[in-house]
């Protein structure tokens, strides 16, 4: 034969017990459910947490990066610039230098060819004179009969250059 | 037909144990034990192989329970109350199991009014806390003579009946399932017998309750006629009963699947209503004892 209590007991013993029985479950809970599920919780915040935080910084650090980057970018170009600017000085400079050179030379090669033109003229004058004083004499010699004097012969080839260059 | 509904059955009685005099340890404990079991059972399951990523679909259905206790806990009390998320998910889903597991045809130990009465004391106790910690302890002595100091009895009583109203509503509601899933069993096995009885009286008349409920079936089956076809097999599963019946195998057929019913809503729908009214209370009881 079972024995039941009756529908409404006060049973000191299973109060007593089913507090206990509350309080070892809700350990029990909290041990592999709660706990478990919490901590794989927070470490997956963690790691959202960590992922921000790296791609953060790393963003920084592309940025400065970056920074540093087109400042170079800039120095080099206006080093570039000055580079070509004082290139195309020192060339503008070198070829006012060459013309001027070359002008000198001309001048120089002109002058030099003129003096050159000159001598050659004053020789062939000079040349010219001569023949001419030695053919003079000759015929003045052949016209007079007599040698001339070297006086004679002086003024005579200077008269007769006067009256050449005149007509020349 | 004589029904007797009793109380949880006693399994074992120790006299003269010392402090306690008279011990019975009844089903409500062993049931207790089993619930318990299950539940650490259950948790173990669902907290094991947890990963950070790549998470299996055992371990998002904890996440969903646990995020579930934890915004109902925060939801009703705010954060600050975090601690008392797994008392409350305790009583929660002992209350469910312990409620549920009645559908087995085992004793639900939150039929036994001292397991709420259990639950109930523990928040009296937390609610008693927070009270004296809000007022100090003059100021909570204090609080029985609002408004007028002729109230007293009635604050007493109004403080001493939390604990006892929290039990009883939970306890009289998985009762009242209990006693009317037995009165229904009981009702069933009745007129089982009486209709059996009076069907499988004589051969004939079973076989041809049977055959008036084969024909219509076949036909209805035929003419893919439902309306036709499942009275008929209703009536023809009958029939070949009440042969069974004349044939010497007395069985109470109708308590088979039909109890299932009421039970829909006395059992399921009751016990997980209660579970969830017992710690919607438990936490705002705390809130308003702690809150001003």
């Amino acid at each position: 034969m079972d024995l039941y209590q009756s529908l409404v007991t006060v049973n000191p013993v299973t109060l007593i017990a089913q507090i206990c029985n509350l309080f070892l479950q809700m350990l029990l809970v909290k041990i592999f459910f709660l706990d478990k599920i919490k901590a794989v919780l927070d470490a997956r915040r963690e790691a959202a947490d960590k992922e921000i935080t790296d791609a953060k910084q790393a963003r920084e650090e592309a940025m400065v990066i970056k920074a540093a980057y087109e400042q170079n970018m800039l120095e080099s170009r206006a080093r570039a610039d000055s580079i070509l600017r004082e290139a195309q000085q020192t060339a503008a400079r070198r070829g006012e230098q060459i013309i001027s050179d070359a002008q000198r030379t001309a001048a120089q090669m002109k002058q030099k060819a003129e003096m050159e033109i000159a001598r050659e003229k004053k020789r062939a004058l000079n040349d010219a004179k001569d023949e001419i004083s030695e053919i003079a004499m000759g015929i003045a010699g052949k016209v007079v009969g007599r040698a001339l004097t070297p006086e004679d012969h002086a003024q005579m080839v200077d008269h007769f250059i006067d009256e050449l260059g005149d007509e020349a | 037909m004589d029904v007797s509904i009793n109380g949880a059955r006693i399994l074992r009685t120790f006299e003269n144990v010392p402090l306690f005099g008279t011990v019975q340890i009844t089903q409500t404990l062993t049931v207790s034990w089993l619930v318990m079991l299950i539940i650490t059972g259950l948790c173990i399951w669902l907290g094991s192989g947890l990963k950070v990523t790549g998470i299996s679909r055992r371990q998002a259905v904890a996440e969903m329970g646990y995020h579930a206790i934890v915004n109902f806990v925060r939801g009703n009390m705010g954060p600050e109350f975090d601690r008392y998320i797994p008392l409350v998910c305790a009583i929660f889903v002992t209350s469910i199991v312990s409620n549920l597991i009645s559908l087995l045809g085992i004793w639900s130990p939150t039929a036994d009014l001292m397991t709420e009465l259990a639950w109930g004391l523990v928040v009296f106790v937390l609610i008693t806390y927070h009270k004296i910690k809000a007022s100090g302890i003059l100021g909570y002595l204090r609080g029985f003579l609002d408004p007028i100091f002729i109230l007293l009895p009635i604050n007493i009583m109004s403080e001493c009946f939390t604990p006892v109203s929290m039990a009883c509503r939970h306890f009289g509601n998985i009762l009242s399932g209990t006693v009317i899933s037995t009165l229904i069993y009981a009702a069933l096995t009745v007129a089982s017998n009486a209709l059996f009885d009076a069907l499988g009286s004589s051969l004939p008349v079973a076989v041809i309750v049977t055959l008036l409920g084969l024909l219509p079936a076949i036909r209805g089956y035929r003419q893919k006629k439902k309306r036709i076809m499942i009275p008929g097999i209703i009536v023809a599963v009958l029939g070949m009963l009440a042969v069974i019946t004349h044939l010497g195998v007395r069985y109470p057929w109708l308590t088979i699947g039909l109890p299932a019913i009421p039970s829909l809503y006395f059992d399921w729908f009751g016990g997980c209503i209660q579970a969830f009214i017992f710690c919607t209370l438990t936490t705002l009881f705390i809130k308003q004892a702690a809150g001003d």
